[in-house]
């Protein structure tokens, strides 16, 4: 049933007695919130319903006060209500946030995850701060996940946070290579490719993370294979580009 | 001119009593909290009975309560409304859920419906004392038309829905929902709620 404003505004009554129930509580309670009128008529109709209750009084039984003073001596009690949000905050537009939050957050612990299991599997002797890097990449708020197949097989993935410049690729199922060559990273944008470093053997199909930094908008994120030890400029095509929209 | 104690509903100095005695709750403050349940235990017990009906449980209803006033105590905000009428909306609230989690066991017809909720002169023999609100509640409910204290007392004594009390007496949702706010509205103005 779709209540017309001034529908809402009759349900003052019937609010203050608890006489309505559900979603259109909720509804009239989303309204009470904006309507200050409302709020009003509401408290004054509040304080009316206690004289009625008042008027009911009964001398409860002597043993309901041994066991309120009891209970409540092993209660614990709730602390005070400490949120100072702007309490006008459309709960709409929150639930919005909440649900993109939720989004990147499963999104980057899919990769997280990903990521975790090779770095138990390599045995890597990565040091702690690059591993601490790699986490704030995927935990930055504006992290994003972006894959895309090489041309080699397998697939590529990068995990960018555009705000701190830094990107993690990994990738998954990349043929292995001869030892006299390796697969190379690149940041590859209008001025040129900047080499980004080698990627690791690959355990069990998957390369370890590889952070890299000194990405700006409109960069591509591009592999290339390239002769052990690497190279200054790409000297064969891509296996893999990957754009990484500002 | 409110009575003592449980009479006051409104904002003068009782009123302001009971909000410092509930701070002192909030510390946890167990001799505040017994202060508390003296002025307030009869009035929820009541209310509770006249929702529930069962003694039995009413009493069940009424302990948690009381024990939710303890545990909720920092949460009360005396910018909201009178600390009487915060626990007597808690009161309410728990009795009302009791009942209507329990509908599908009893279908409770209209005729004992309007006979359990209106009050009438026996109940003056079940009070805690003679005190002015009931006299005063009595008399200004007696200037309602009959659909506005029937809708109002089924609504808050009987806790119904206004759904259910508009099925109950045979009448109009709409028609209902403003005699409900009609009635409390006259109530308001005869028993000169101040606020």
């Amino acid at each position: 049933m779709n209540l017309l404003r001034h529908d809402l505004h009759t349900l003052t009554g019937a609010y203050a007695v608890d006489a309505i129930d559900g979603r259109e509580r909720e509804r009239f309670e989303h309204h009470l919130h904006r309507c200050q009128s409302c709020g009003q008529e509401v408290r004054g109709l509040q304080e009316t319903a206690t004289r009625l209750a008042l008027a009911v009084a009964r001398v409860p039984p002597p043993e309901l006060k041994v066991a309120v003073l009891a209970g409540a001596a092993r209660t614990r009690q709730h602390p005070p209500v400490t949120d100072t949000r702007p309490a006008a905050e459309p709960r709409v537009a929150r639930r919005r946030r909440l649900a993109i939050g939720l989004g990147a957050v499963a999104a980057v612990l899919v990769v997280v995850l990903a990521v975790a299991l090779v770095l138990q599997r390599r045995q890597l002797d990565n040091e702690l701060a690059q591993q601490r890097a790699i986490a704030a990449v995927l935990a930055a708020p504006d992290a994003r996940i972006l894959t895309g197949p090489t041309s080699v097989g397998g697939t590529a993935s990068v995990v960018v946070a555009g705000r701190l410049h830094k990107l993690v690729f990994t990738s998954a199922g990349m043929p292995v290579l001869a030892s006299t060559k390796v697969y190379q990273l690149w940041l590859i944008g209008p001025s040129g490719a900047t080499s980004a470093g080698l990627l690791p053997e690959a355990s069990q199909g998957r390369t370890a993370p590889v952070l890299a930094s000194g990405l700006v908008p409109g960069d591509e994120v591009g592999v290339t294979v390239e002769p052990a030890g690497g190279t200054r400029q790409p000297t064969t095509k891509p296996v893999v580009l990957i754009k990484v929209a500002s | 001119m409110p009575g003592p104690d449980v009479s006051d509903a409104g904002g003068d100095g009782t009123g302001r009593d009971l909000d410092r005695l509930l701070a002192q709750v909030a510390r946890g403050d167990q001799g505040a909290f017994e202060a508390v349940y003296d002025r307030l235990a009869g009035p929820v017990f009541g209310l509770i009975c006249k929702v529930v009906r069962d003694p039995a449980q009413s009493e069940e209803v009424a302990q948690e309560v009381l024990l939710e006033v303890w545990r909720s105590a920092s949460r009360f905000d005396p910018a909201k409304s009178g600390a009487t009428t915060w626990v007597m909306m808690i009161a309410h609230r728990r009795a009302v859920d009791r009942v209507r989690s329990a509908t599908a066991e009893v279908q409770r017809d209209k005729k004992s419906a309007v006979a359990a909720v209106t009050p009438d002169i026996d109940e003056v023999a079940e009070a805690v004392e003679a005190n002015l609100d009931r006299e005063r509640v009595r008399r200004c409910l007696g200037t309602l038309t009959e659909i506005q204290r029937e809708a109002l007392t089924l609504a808050y004594y009987g806790g119904y829905t206004y759904r259910e009390v508009a099925r109950l007496l045979n009448v109009a949702l709409g028609t209902i929902k403003t005699r409900i706010r009609d009635g409390l509205i006259r109530m308001r103005d005869c028993i000169g709620v101040s606020w």
